[in-house]
């Protein structure tokens, strides 16, 4: 391997490594913008505590995360809903948001916890090339940011990490870098790492406020099988199965899968065995983190427009329609917020004195007429 | 292909590639730097400028991967200075000299070694390959085809267990978890490793002609002035201790990480063999290593350029698109050529997607069998770090002679990883019954 | 364990800038200016 011959010596070698600590520099700034948290505006009606207040030692970490309360003051059931569980996969954060910033309660408790893994919207997945930020225009002309992360926490909290995770306490092994994934920490360890402390205290927030029914927000890529659905506990089955044949009915199209037994660590089975919570987890379809997917960009997040998943779906290799060539933003959070406000009516019929009363969750058809910003609160001014 | 199908990412595909080659080939750059060159313009084509972030982003990839490298690297370099990498050749050649089957099979699989544990076909070629290449050429084996085995037996060493880092690149992307793999990639990489040297240097250790009996002599005494000793191991020792230990016996084994161990392990030969400079060496190791650390690197930002303009899903859709019957063809055809770029993208950008082609597979065969494909990447040019560093290492300037003979022991390892495909569910349940 | 990490990261990126210096083509240098960045990055904890 003769290089071409242009010589080197020191005071060339001082010149690229003045060249690479200005790149360290310029990346630098770009990473550490991400460090900034999002800004909320919360219903007046809502109480913000930190998750920390579940599990003291994860103040002040990166991984502690505001948690919101709305007490109607009128008895009913608790629903809790948990947003940015993986934070590369918008819909399910910016609908708690929109919970956030619109519901009001009438009967009974609504937590939201909008940045549950709090740590992966720190910085980007290496070679995903995914948008740090997605833009929303509110109808007074102002606009709202929020932060795209990754799937996993922060990778310099957790590093060095093994090649195998070991998931406790099963024992079932996944590789390495799943140990810094939320949705595989469950049941949690107080003792464990970051991210089973996390698990820890999601689950203690669960018991302790008495929790009747949880979501765990997602996405997924349009090529993967569990996708447009409902995935439910055994005790929550029953009441997804309603669900399901509601949307069904209002031609929205929805897959109903049974939690696995044997796969352990996620939300849906753990939350099940290891609290009284009904548990439910959500998918929609989000082509900026799929593998088949063309130019990645905040565009792409935003609509799903993508002439690579277009060509996919002639070849017969996804499981949703796509038949538009889009799968915009609104839609994918006009199905999640469509879906708990059916499971928030129907829970008080399959479960005596579990009724819960929430105004102001957007519609299917308003949310996909007027898109998310629509429904977004202006920053404060200050 | 359509037009609208091709423009504009076909497009930039066309120029990245073109601007790497150039940089390659006519402008002889470092690899390192022609993948840089070709992501920067992949960039700039897509109305992108220089994407700072992007760049360092991709390169992150791999940080753990180079850290591996560089640690494995000193470890060799250690085990060389204290005179034992060199003793245990000595003693292995004495031994089987007259039995050349044994020899040709034994220093194949002593090239291969530095690559299981680093994962790196580098590794062989410069450290167990620079040791075995004169004896080889003393022994009477052709120099082109010392090299040649050098760089079969590299790209086998980079493919067998414990550490297979194309394997671990697919299945980050499909999230399979690295286990279970220990006996596919023996099944795959053994039986490959012993035709190699079967058809590259038995031949010329059987008729023993060309032998230079007083100066294989005088190497082999030159390599035995430190001699085996059990104490002299030491550094071995402690590495397998510490390997099998955090393996099997975790709770007893606190969790080092492969970078640790490997330090450890070369901290511990300071006790036992020839005293060697440190930082000389450690220096030497990391000069060895930097062309592959700069490979990891321009192949990190190459990837996050491709993802972010959209080359990667235009590749993976046209590589998906291809009829059911061509697509072994492709498979054999496809992976190694984009080796040329690099056989660890190849995993990634091409292995990943034809793994989702091939789901209904016993994937765990199948993963192992298009890592043993996208290895041959290595012999592919103008990258084609295997032949380049045989080449080095034998002193043949022009690799290409050795990459010809490389021909054949090309094609049985592209055969046997289709079979392992189109046999993969059989070959999943003999496998776990042996 | 972070910060024995931190320290095999130092150790490395110390020694690579000693490649550098040693190094009489520019090219290699460059590719030593390359691996560099993520050792700073990573060193520091910012990526």
């Amino acid at each position: 391997m003769d290089s071409h011959r242009v010589s080197g010596n020191a005071a060339t070698a001082t010149l690229l490594f003045a060249l690479s600590l200005l790149v360290c520099w310029l990346a630098a700034r770009d990473f550490m913008k991400m460090w900034r948290d999002d800004v909320l505006v919360p219903l007046p009606e809502y109480r913000r505590i930190m998750l920390s207040d579940y599990l003291p030692k994860l103040a002040g970490t990166p991984v502690d995360t505001p948690v919101f309360i709305q007490d109607s003051g009128r008895p009913g059931a608790a629903v809790m809903v948990l947003g940015g569980t993986h934070p590369n996969e918008p819909s399910s954060f910016l609908s708690a948001v929109v919970l956030l910033e619109n519901a009001r309660v009438e009967a009974g408790r609504l937590i939201v916890v909008p940045f549950a893994m709090h740590a992966g919207f720190r910085h980007n997945f290496p070679q995903e090339a995914s948008p740090s930020f997605l833009h929303f225009t509110l109808p007074d002309g102002s606009e709202r940011v929020f932060r795209y992360g990754s799937r996993d926490m922060q990778h310099i909290l957790m590093w060095p990490g093994p090649d195998i995770y070991k998931h406790k306490p099963s024992g079932q092994e996944l590789s390495g870098n799943e140990n810094k994934n939320l949705n595989r920490s469950y049941p949690g360890d107080p003792n464990g790492t970051l991210a089973e402390q996390l698990g820890f205290a999601i689950m203690e927030l669960i018991r302790r406020e008495n929790v009747d029914l949880a979501f765990d927000l997602h996405e997924a890529s349009p090529e993967y099988p569990v996708i447009d659905a409902i995935v439910a506990h055994e005790r929550s089955m029953e009441l997804a199965a309603a669900v399901a044949m509601e949307l069904k009915g209002m031609d929205i199209e929805i897959r109903l899968e049974p939690s696995p037994k044997n796969l352990r660590g996620l939300s849906h089975r753990e939350w099940g065995d290891g609290t009284d919570t009904l548990p439910i987890l959500m998918e929609t379809a989000n082509p900026s983190q799929g593998r088949l997917r063309g130019r990645t960009d905040e565009a792409l997040a935003l609509t799903g427009k993508d002439k690579a998943y277009a060509k996919a779906r002639d070849m017969g290799n996804l499981f949703i329609p796509y038949s538009n060539g889009d799968q915009p933003v609104a839609l994918r959070v006009a199905r999640h917020l469509t879906a708990i406000r059916l499971f928030l009516e129907m829970l008080g019929l399959f479960h005596e004195g579990k009724d819960i009363v929430v105004e102001g969750i957007p519609h299917y058809e308003d949310m996909i007429a007027k898109g998310v910003g629509y429904y977004l609160k202006p920053l404060p001014i200050d | 292909m359509t037009l609208d199908w091709f423009w504009p990412e076909g497009f930039y595909a066309s120029m990245m590639i073109l601007a790497f080659a150039l940089g390659a080939f006519a402008l002889k750059l470092p690899i390192a730097v022609a993948m840089s060159g070709g992501a920067v313009l992949g960039a700039i084509l897509a109305g992108e400028g220089i994407p700072v972030r992007h760049l360092v982003e991709g390169m992150f990839g791999y940080i753990d991967t180079i850290l591996i490298i560089a640690t494995a690297m000193i470890f060799m370099k250690t085990v060389q200075a204290i005179g034992l990498m060199e003793s245990i050749a000595a003693w292995g050649i004495r031994r089987f000299r007259n039995y050349p089957v044994l020899l040709s099979i034994g220093v194949t699989l002593l090239i291969m070694f530095p690559g299981m544990l680093t994962g790196s076909s580098t590794a062989c070629c410069l450290t167990t390959g620079a040791l075995v290449a004169p004896v080889l050429m003393h022994l009477g084996v052709p120099r082109v085809k010392t090299g040649a085995l050098i760089a079969i037996a590299a790209l086998l060493g980079m493919i067998a267990p414990p550490i297979n880092i194309p394997v671990m690149i697919i299945g980050g992307g499909i999230d399979m978890p690295y286990v279970g793999f220990a006996v596919p990639l023996l099944a795959a990489t053994m039986p490959l490793a012993v035709f190699a040297a079967l058809l590259l240097a038995w031949p010329s250790l059987r008729r023993r002609e060309g032998q230079n009996d007083e100066a294989l002599e005088k190497e082999l005494a030159r390599m035995s002035s430190v001699p085996l000793t059990w104490r002299l191991c030491t550094p071995f020792a402690v590495l397998v201790v510490l390997m099998a230990g955090e393996q099997f016996m975790p709770q007893y084994f606190p969790f080092l990480g492969m970078p640790l161990q490997f330090l450890i392990a070369s901290a511990s030969a300071v006790f036992t063999g020839r005293r060697w400079n440190v930082l000389a060496s450690a220096t030497e190791a990391i000069d060895d290593a930097l062309p592959v650390l700069g490979i990891l690197m321009g192949v990190g930002m190459f990837i996050q350029v491709m993802t972010l303009n959209g080359v990667r899903g235009f590749v993976v859709i046209s590589a998906l698109s291809i009829p059911e019957w061509a697509l072994y063809l492709s498979i054999a055809v496809s992976i190694p050529a984009f080796g040329a770029i690099s056989s660890f993208g190849a995993a990634s950008v091409l292995g990943v997607p034809f793994m989702f082609a091939l789901l209904a597979k016993d994937q765990i065969i199948t993963a192992t069998a298009l890592a043993l494909i996208a290895s041959l990447g290595d012999l592919v040019p103008p990258t084609a770090l295997a032949g380049i560093f045989a080449g080095q290492v034998v002193g043949e300037k022009n690799y290409f002679k050795i990459l010809k003979v490389c021909v054949v022991p090309a094609v049985a390892i592209a055969l046997w990883g289709i079979a392992f495909i189109a046999y993969a569910g059989p070959l999943a349940s003999w496998l776990r019954w042996v | 364990m972070q910060i024995v990490y931190r320290v095999i990261i130092a150790f490395i990126l110390l020694l690579t800038i000693r490649c550098a210096y040693r190094e009489k083509d520019f090219w290699k240098q460059a590719t030593a200016a390359l691996v560099v960045i993520p050792l700073v990055l990573r060193l520091l904890l910012i990526k």
